[in-house]
């Protein structure tokens, strides 16, 4: 049998978050008392409910059979990546060249081969968001490497 | 102040030049990201959050209400013409909207969704007048006890009413609620979960979750499949003339659906996606010819469309007067009331009625927008239907990374969108609502506060709550919701997977 793993996972890393932010806040913050709660109450309560309510998602779940969904790892590794490029990448090369590529990457995933519309497509997003956050909106963010 | 000042004073608020751009342009926008498969409403409102940074509070709200029903409106189109839903709330348009398309009556089906859109939220804004001077005025008895247990029966009833596992959903509302504790305690400065980061001492910025968890997490899961539809055929102005038997069937459904839009838009936790499928199930059951139904009957578009945009426009009465967003969407627009210093709630009404007089006119003045927008345009939005997805995500990722970067020009939220979106996309795949995340999110702060507040005044007696009447209703009520849950969880492990 196949079992619900969605459940079971999903419900197994809330048990363990919940337990975890519980124990955090409770370490590191005062709980305070009912009447002046303190920083740790709100949250180590909150950690302990999000942990039973993952012990009800995923204990079930093993004993019950649940259909596999597909997982689209290309399409997030190159998605994330160009967010991650842009974050990481504006401040040291401006927007122009981060712009361009991010979406080059971002486009990495779609369903039609060639690399030619991949450039054109990066180029026509690059010029948009010049015309539209430069030269429309004036948002000051460097543009070209040199101009740091 | 009688209705009249107000609704003058809403006039001169409504009138303003800025504010008339603004909706346009949200009205606008909101279509064109409805009609775009891949993308929906949630997602379209975080991309338009920071802008809202810029303009008054007033151009804000009635830029982003704009957007929440023109991509309703956006929503039936693609749902009509390509049996794929833009947005959730038009998720029922396909069954009848799409067989009316095939038929070559795409364009009656098309004007019947934009007359009973009209309809409803002309109908739904007097309700939400109605309905909210009673209620602000209910509400100024409200103290600390009241707020708190009516936000908790609020994220109760989201997550047990809605579709999906209640256990799940009451998760993802407790991990929101965990997220909004990140930052600086209000009420002792202690610094929360911020491991020494001070980008994260003013908690997680709102724009970055909202657009990690919609817009890319959306567009993720939307690259592979997106273009897989047809393309529609172009459609003239001429097809969208309905012959009088049309129009006859319109007023009964559209009244209908007014009334359940308008009752479930107002209660917290329910909302447009719910009217729209009770209002079909209703206009099924009184039809004299229920075997018409998904064959290509214009009620089964006229009841659900004009239900879920009169519950788009009650859902702002529990915003608007008690400061509490009954779904996701309202959450993002408290959030975008919030950036500008201004606190809806009992008081809003009384201390600056034009604002809430302004947002009403505006709502009618948007939607007339809409409708006329509409009429010659329904040809672009044909054409945009038929443009590959591949073309426009690259676009929207580079688009969120910018909106996120220019709140505050921090490179920091840029990399937190894509820990979020990740997140984001996993959640969905496990079928996890990320929507009712940001509703904890949003309300955790005020729920704490106002916990606090009423443990306080009541020196640690939790009787409080149940002494109360009104506070002790809305807990009974929320028990009520809970045990219901349980039992249902308990009969669903029963049965034979």
């Amino acid at each position: 049998m196949q079992r619900d793993q969605h459940d079971l996972f999903g419900g197994g890393i809330l048990v363990a978050l919940g337990l975890a932010v519980a124990g955090y806040a409770a370490m590191h913050y005062d709980l305070g008392t009912m009447r002046q709660m303190g920083p740790g109450f709100f949250p180590t309560a909150l950690g302990l409910v999000l942990a039973g309510l993952g012990l009800t998602i995923a204990v079930p779940a093993w004993w019950r059979a649940g259909e596999r969904r597909g997982f689209v790892g290309r399409e997030v590794l190159c998605v994330i990546a160009a967010i991650l490029i842009f974050g990481l990448l504006l401040g040291q090369l401006g927007l122009v060249v981060t712009t361009a590529l991010a979406a080059v990457v971002a486009s990495i995933p779609a369903p039609k081969p060639g690399i030619v519309w991949r450039l054109v497509l990066a180029a026509g997003i690059t010029a948009l968001t010049w015309a539209i956050f430069i030269a429309g909106l004036r948002m000051t963010i460097p543009v070209w490497p040199w101009s740091l | 102040m009688t209705m009249w000042d107000g609704l003058l004073s809403g006039l001169s608020v409504a009138l303003q030049p800025a504010v008339l751009i603004y909706s346009l342009f949200g009205v606008f926008l909101g279509t064109l990201v409805g009609v775009l498969p891949g993308i929906g409403a949630m997602a379209a409102i975080s991309l338009l959050l920071p802008l809202t940074y810029y303009i008054s509070a007033e151009a804000a709200l009635v830029m982003l209400a704009g957007v929440y029903y023109g991509a309703q409106y956006g929503g039936a189109v693609a749902s009509i013409l390509l049996r794929l839903p833009g947005t959730p709330q038009s998720a029922i348009t396909t069954l009848d909207g799409y067989p009316m398309a095939r038929q070559g009556r795409a364009g009656i089906a098309l004007f019947t969704a934009m007359v009973s859109s009209f309809a409803g939220s002309i109908l739904g804004i007097i309700v939400l007048v109605v309905l909210a001077g009673w209620l602000a005025g209910l509400a100024t008895r409200f103290g600390a006890a009241e707020y708190a247990a009516m936000m908790v029966l609020g994220l109760v009833a989201a997550s047990t009413v809605g579709s999906g596992r209640p256990a799940k959903s009451m998760a993802m509302v407790v991990l929101g609620l965990i997220l909004g504790c990140v930052g600086t305690d209000v009420n002792s400065g202690a610094q929360r979960f911020t491991f020494g980061q001070t980008q994260l001492m003013d908690g997680i910025n709102l724009v970055a979750l909202a657009m990690g968890l919609f817009g890319v997490a959306e567009v993720i899961g939307n690259i592979r499949s997106a273009d897989s539809h047809g393309r529609p055929r172009r459609i003239g102005l001429r097809e969208l003339v309905p012959s009088r038997a049309d129009l006859r069937q319109m007023p009964g459904p559209i009244l209908r659906g007014t009334a359940l839009g308008s009752f479930f838009g107002a209660l917290p936790g329910t909302g447009s996606t719910i009217s729209s499928f009770l209002s079909y199930a209703l206009e099924r059951r009184v039809s004299r010819r229920p075997e018409r139904f998904g064959q290509g009957a214009v009620e089964g578009v006229a009841g659900p469309e004009s239900a879920n945009n009169a519950a788009s426009i009650t859902a702002f009465v529990p915003t608007l007067t008690l400061g509490i967003p009954g779904d996701p969407i309202m959450a993002l627009m408290l959030g975008a009331l919030v950036i500008h210093g201004i606190q809806p709630g009992p008081m809003m009404l009384d201390a600056r009625p034009e604002m809430f007089w302004g947002l009403v006119i505006s709502f009618g003045i948007g939607n007339l927008f809409l409708l006329i927008l509409n009429l010659p345009l329904i040809g672009m939005w044909v054409s945009i239907l038929r443009i590959p997805f591949r073309w426009l995500y690259p676009a929207i990722i580079v688009f969120v990374c910018l909106g996120v970067y220019s709140v505050r020009g921090a490179t920091f939220d840029i990399v937190m969108v894509a820990g979020i979106g990740a997140i984001g996309y996993l959640l969905t795949l496990a079928k996890f609502s990320p929507a009712l995340l940001l509703l904890g999110f949003v309300l955790g702060p005020m729920i704490e506060t106002n916990l606090r507040r009423a443990l306080l005044i009541s020196r640690g007696d939790p009787m409080v709550f149940l002494e109360r009447p009104i506070a002790c209703g809305f807990v009974l009520v929320t028990a009520a919701l809970i045990l219901m849950a349980v039992v249902k969880a308990l009969r669903h492990t029963r049965q034979p997977a």
